[in-house]
């Protein structure tokens, strides 16, 4: 074979089968990308700054926040401060909405294919997932 | 945590990324013994490192998977519907299931798919079928490029109904056991819908994330995520994940089994071993 890769196009139009469309599948592997990039960004920032101040230490030398990080203000108040462990809190969470983000995202595309079905299989992943959410609280 | 340990840790992420992004799991088989039998971490703890890591291999490979349509994007999402509404059913009946047998049963189901797949061993790729007519009104008709048998290869899901039930079946589980059941996923995918090897690690690999992004939004808010623990498990796991998903695409179907049975025997083992109440710590 000299040609073996096929673009998805073709294959579609060759075979009649449906295949993931391209502007879906690059959104979705963008939208993945950029936010494991910006994560692993904020956790690298913050192990390499906890190596200087220690994880529970403050850049600016200024006073921490009595709330534990993982609630608000505590992740507000400690990256005022630039608390590494706040920082790397922050990577954290965007590391955990990123897989929502790309059902969002898969939403919006599937809106654009005029693919009803995937449309409302995704509205009902994000509502399952909503649910979910509002259950454990 | 010193330095030392946060290194080990690195490493071992690593390798729980690499492994997970090939055999479509999530690594916490290997990451929660490690925190809790190296290092003493407190199983919660444990637990709440390996959602992240869960969320970091998915993330991690998907990237990839998905742009080189490895991923079946619309079996994953329609798929999705099946897991997350069990995991909702199974975090709803935790409270009144009594957790020690379910994981010997569990452990016992996934020993005898291991056995099973004896039989698939030489097969590269599943029988081509004539795509079904609810196959294609899901648009669960795809094909994926396979660099290296070198040729554009066509597939169909078959046997819908029972992935779908089967999918549920690995949500409830994942929501009533607390584990990320990838294996159950390429079981279904593999077993029932007969997917190729490739295109189910990939694809499972791909909805672990959001199942567990629903439960981490739970975990962090209870503070069982450590941050000084889960930031060095995160990042070894995104590179190994990164590292795994280039080396899936130059791998055989049959390789990719190969590596996925063991995997199956040591979580079946881990869940065995939970259910008799010995505390080897535990995957999925």
């Amino acid at each position: 074979m000299s040609e073996p890769r096929v673009t998805s196009g073709e294959t579609e139009a060759r075979s009649g089968r449906q295949a993931d469309p391209e502007a879906l599948r690059l959104a979705v592997s963008r939208v993945l990308t950029i936010g494991v990039a910006i994560s692993a960004t904020l956790l690298i920032i913050g192990v390499v700054l906890a190596a200087f101040v220690g994880w529970t230490g403050s850049l600016t030398g200024a006073a921490l926040p009595s709330e534990p990080v993982y609630t608000l203000p505590g992740l507000l108040g400690g990256l005022a401060v630039l608390q590494p462990l706040a920082i790397a809190q922050l990577g954290l969470f965007v590391l955990v909405l990123t897989p929502i983000l790309r059902v969002l995202t898969s939403l919006i595309l599937f809106i654009e294919e005029r693919d009803r079905v995937y449309v409302l299989v995704s509205l009902g992943v994000l509502a399952i997932l909503l649910t979910s959410l509002l259950l454990v609280r | 945590m010193s330095p030392t340990q946060d290194l080990t840790i690195f490493a071992i992420s690593i390798a729980a990324g690499v492994l997970g992004a090939l055999a479509g799991i999530g690594g916490g088989m290997l990451v929660i013994p490690a925190l809790t039998f190296l290092y003493g971490v407190d199983i919660r703890v444990a637990i709440g490192a390996s959602i992240v890591s869960i969320i970091a291999t998915s993330s991690g490979a998907a990237a990839a998977y998905v742009r080189d349509r490895l991923t079946n994007l619309r079996v994953g999402m329609f798929l999705e519907l099946a897991t997350t509404s069990g995991a909702v059913l199974g975090a709803l009946l935790a409270a009144i299931v009594a957790p020690q047998l379910l994981f010997l049963l569990l452990g016992i189901v996934l020993l005898f798919s291991a056995g099973m797949q004896v039989y698939r061993l030489r097969e590269e790729l599943p029988p081509e079928t004539p795509p079904s007519a609810a196959a294609q009104a899901l648009g669960l008709v795809s094909s994926y490029p396979d660099a290296r048998l070198g040729r554009e290869v066509p597939y169909a899901a078959r046997r819908i109904g029972l992935g779908f039930v089967a999918m549920g079946f690995a949500g409830l589980i994942s929501g009533l056991l607390g584990i990320g059941s990838g294996a159950l996923k390429v079981l279904a995918m593999d077993g029932a819908m007969r997917l190729p090897m490739k295109v189910s690690t990939a694809t499972s690999n791909f909805m672990i994330g959001v199942t567990a992004a629903a439960s981490a939004g739970i975990y962090i808010g209870r503070g069982d995520v450590d941050v000084q623990i889960a930031t060095p498990v995160a990042l070894g796991v995104l590179a190994g994940a990164i590292l795994g998903a280039r080396l899936l695409v130059r791998l055989r179907n049959q390789q990719v089994r190969l590596i996925f049975v063991p995997v199956l025997i040591v979580i079946a083992l881990q869940l065995i071993a939970r259910g008799l109440g010995l505390d080897i710590g535990f995957g999925g």
